[in-house]
């Protein structure tokens, strides 16, 4: 006997990828997981025009990278999975004001009372770009393809890792049977990328080609993907099964959608400027300025689903095994002056693990997290045993605390300055390492560092996880080497807790106990930017998966 | 000349062999695991394990490098990590982008590098020769990414004469290829001045103007293919160059060529992919230099190409 999941009931983030920020100019591991609008999404009005939307023309976004394919199950791209969600759509679907889950290519779903069987009715009249009709057994075949170890399916693949096995009955009723309760997945089989329905049809058609002439049953219908410089999507004319959190539920109004690739971000505003590019995505806040005082532009801003920045300490290393030094550190920094000078103030102080964005962050965090406290930060130290030598340098039995902070090359640079002078105001001598991504991420994962700085963006809390449990210390992100039993004890409830009331509980928890462990320094949760151009129209914000092309139009 | 030729290829294949351990050695050496980049950031220990020997990463290096060479003898140069796409697919969607920007780079630089020159050297010790030679010295010393976004601002933002990120036309070719155009030029005009200041003072040069031959004819044919030689040196070696990726122009431009390949390759560690570019790279290097010394025969043929010196 299953109960029906109420709407009301489940109000919990989607997340659309698991996947890490860093910074820019990387190529892969950067996941612009789509920038999302921040809870009040502003701009969510089209600009006053009297005019209905038309259909007609062409509307090109600039992207920093390339996706690797459009397979979805095989890319552990967040781009990829930006692009690849105009091809297809989720199972449920999240409100963008009210982040309620309502159904989509599901018209209803229950979910059993001890949380490990879902079963979805699937919606009838739905038709891949191909022509094959939509059933619980494409998804069905969808998953089992992503859960196939010979798919070495990356993303699609962990988003399912806790569902032990797939069945369609009937056309019209698909059963996941999970290993444990799972609380983000509903969340993730939201996501209109990574879970989309695949054509099997198609995909035995293409063979190794079809990442590269991907099938969905999405508004757009891939057409070319010109490497190295861009990929077209046509109307899908058939289309009328949008998400019901669009306005428009026919077909997509443009002709056609460009996503083109510019590396540079001068060039970005550059085309942006000549019209060669309609909308100009992750665009910094330096930039942004002379658009938000243009009429031409309209400025599409949200909070970053994650920590912009975050300082890691490496508890392999004793001196990060005395609580009091992590602590200090932690008051050492003046966030609010880094965040005012490397991002121009367009964010939000982090006090705590996660940021104001996500579920289960807990306001609470601005009067237990730590403030600036130069002399507090000198007391701990000495409690712990530091004495200043002659250099003014804090040394503990004849050694000097001397640390080394790894900072991504270009991106973080300036934010590791300013830690270098403010810690070296208290007595601590800090080393930059700057390196470019791929390879301080390969340093931090083997531990050779004392401090690194990080970023990260995912939809769900369950992102501590990744980054804090003891079973992620090796294979995973936990650089920190936090290994601590009632914290794991605390993250693995987090996960199983589906009910969304005692989720948040738990993650207040986490949040209050991983602020007073001190293993990180939070520095600050950026705006993200995306500037639209126009006379394209109707371009809105989700929170959580970015701009949604199906209002938009070109007003010419 | 043939056995020059043959003698020159062999030496070439000794290079390319160099070049492949080297940057073989020097990618694997370099922190940073495909195979984390690649899977993204929350993928499981067996996913890991099981890409890593999918890939044969697990196998030593010295068994990579062997595995690599035999393939690449076969014509194979393996399938990039990132697309999965063969390494030369990839890089001949590249490659005529690239020397569609370097030859019309490289023709535009010849044009106004050789043309300055010969006016500079005619008119040495001029208001000419001093500006011309000014232009050329602020060339060497400006870097080519500020030139190229200051040419952007002016004839894309300000006046929207020519497109960005367009595609690979004619109009977007035209700023990508006067940027280059222009630095590379200054080289050569330096180069062609020296040489014909020094031609200039020679009899035969004053005979032929004594024939009453037009100055026209006596700078352009008389003068000039003597002074061409090391010019034509340094044009080979800017072509083989640019060929190698114009990566900072390209990466301005947003120019779809083997440059800003590379440089995404690098960035994902996309070894296969890497490799193939630089060998790809090496190949042409090797094949030019062959060019330009069988050339020199021809502009002078006073020079067998079989006794060239080192250092030519």
């Amino acid at each position: 006997m299953g109960t029906t999941v109420s709407i009301k009931k489940v109000v919990a983030l989607v997340s659309l990828a698991a996947t890490l920020v860093a910074g820019c100019g990387n190529t892969t591991t950067t996941s612009t997981t789509a920038p999302g609008g921040s809870a009040a999404p502003s701009g969510e009005q089209p600009a006053a025009s009297s005019t209905q939307p038309k259909k007609g023309g062409t509307i090109t976004i600039g992207l920093k990278d390339e996706p690797d394919q459009l397979d979805i199950q095989k890319t552990g791209m967040a781009v990829a999975n930006q692009i690849a969600g105009n091809l297809g759509g989720g199972l449920v679907t999240q409100d963008p004001e009210t982040l309620e889950f309502k159904p989509y290519l599901a018209e209803s779903w229950t979910v059993s009372e001890d949380g490990k069987t879902w079963s979805f009715v699937i919606r009838s009249g739905v038709k891949f770009q191909d022509g094959s009709p939509l059933t619980a057994k494409s998804f069905a075949d969808t998953y089992q393809r992503a859960l196939n170890p010979e798919t070495a399916a990356k993303v699609a693949g962990s988003n399912l890792s806790e569902v032990a096995s797939v069945e369609a009955p009937d056309d019209k009723t698909l059963v996941l049977k999970l290993k444990q309760p799972f609380a983000p997945l509903l969340q993730y089989l939201s996501d209109p990328g990574w879970l989309q329905p695949l054509s099997m049809e198609a995909i035995k058609k293409a063979g190794d080609k079809y990442g590269r002439q991907p099938v969905g049953v999405g508004p757009w219908k891939f057409e070319s993907w010109e490497n190295g410089q861009s990929i077209t999507f046509v109307r899908n004319e058939d289309f009328t099964w949008a998400d019901p959190i669009a306005k428009n539920q026919g077909p997509v109004y443009p002709d056609k959608l460009i996503y083109k690739f510019i590396n540079e971000n001068q060039t970005m505003l550059a085309a942006l400027e000549s019209g060669s590019i309609d909308i100009a995505s992750k665009i910094d806040a330096k930039d942004v300025k002379k658009y938000k005082d243009n009429p031409k532009y309209e400025v599409k801003e949200m909070l970053r689903n994650g920590l912009g920045l975050f300082i890691m300490m490496n508890t392999r290393k004793p001196v990060f095994q005395q609580l009091e030094v992590r602590q200090a550190l932690n008051k050492a920094i003046n966030k609010e002056a880094i965040m005012k000078a490397v991002i121009q103030g367009e964010g939000v102080v982090a006090y705590g693990p996660l940021p104001p964005s996500l579920f289960g962050y807990d306001e609470a965090v601005k009067d237990y997290g730590y403030a600036y406290k130069v002399d507090e930060a000198k007391a701990l130290l000495e409690k712990a045993g530091y004495q200043k030598n002659g250099q003014g340098i804090y040394e503990k039995d004849g050694k000097p605390l001397t640390l080394e902070i790894l900072a991504q090359t270009g991106t973080w640079a300036q934010a590791a300055q300013l830690i270098q002078a403010m810690l070296k105001d208290i007595g601590v001598e800090v080393k930059i390492v700057t390196l470019e991504w791929g390879a301080l991420v390969d340093t931090a994962t083997k531990g050779n560092f004392d401090m690194t700085l990080m970023g990260y963006t995912l939809n769900d809390p369950d992102v501590l996880y990744l980054f804090l449990h003891s079973s992620q210390i090796a294979n995973g992100l936990n650089f920190s080497a936090v290994h601590d039993d009632k914290l794991d004890g605390l993250l693995v409830k987090g996960r199983t807790t589906v009910d969304s009331a005692a989720r948040k509980e738990v993650y207040k928890e986490i949040q209050k106990y991983v602020v007073e462990q001190a293993w990180w320094v939070p520095l600050y949760t950026e705006k993200q930017f995306n500037i639209v151009r126009k006379p394209v129209e109707g371009v809105r914000m989700h929170p959580l998966r970015g701009l949604m092309y199906q209002d938009s139009w070109v007003n010419q | 000349m043939r056995q020059f030729i043959l003698q020159r290829l062999g030496s070439g294949l000794i290079v390319l062999l160099g070049i492949s351990i080297f940057s073989f050695a020097l990618i694997h050496l370099i922190p940073g695991d495909p195979i984390r980049i690649m899977l993204g950031e929350n993928a499981t220990a067996e996913q890991v394990t099981a890409l890593r020997e999918q890939l044969g990463l697990n196998q030593p290096l010295l068994t990579q490098y062997v595995h690599y060479v035999s393939n690449v003898l076969q014509g194979d140069l393996g399938t990039s990590f990132k697309t999965g796409r063969p390494v030369l697919t990839e890089i001949m969607e590249r490659f005529p982008a690239t020397v569609k920007l370097a030859a019309s780079g490289m023709l535009l630089a010849i044009l106004i590098g050789i043309t300055m020159g010969i006016l500079a050297a005619r008119f040495k010790d001029t208001l000419l020769d001093f500006s011309a030679m000014s232009l050329a010295t602020l060339g060497v010393s400006i870097p080519s990414f500020w030139l190229g976004i200051l040419l952007i601002m002016l004839f894309t933002v300000k006046l929207g004469w020519f497109p960005i990120a367009g595609g690979t036309g004619l109009m977007d070719l035209f700023l990508p290829a006067v940027t280059l155009g222009v630095l590379a030029s200054t080289v050569i005009s330096r180069l062609t001045r020296a040489g014909m200041v020094e031609v200039l003072s020679f009899d035969y040069i004053r005979t032929a103007r004594a024939k009453g031959l037009g100055e026209g004819a006596v700078l352009f044919i008389h003068a000039f293919r003597n002074a061409m030689i090391p010019v034509v040196t340094i044009v080979g070696l800017q072509i083989a160059s640019l060929l190698g990726g114009t990566v900072i122009i390209e990466r301005v431009f947003d120019w779809p060529g083997l440059g800003s390949l590379a440089i995404s390759a690098i960035a994902s560690r996309d070894f296969p992919l890497v490799q193939g570019i630089i060998l790809f790279i090496g190949v042409i290097f090797v094949l030019i230099n062959i060019l330009v010394d069988v050339l020199y025969s021809v502009i002078d043929p006073r020079i067998e190409v079989g006794k060239m010196k080192e250092g030519t």
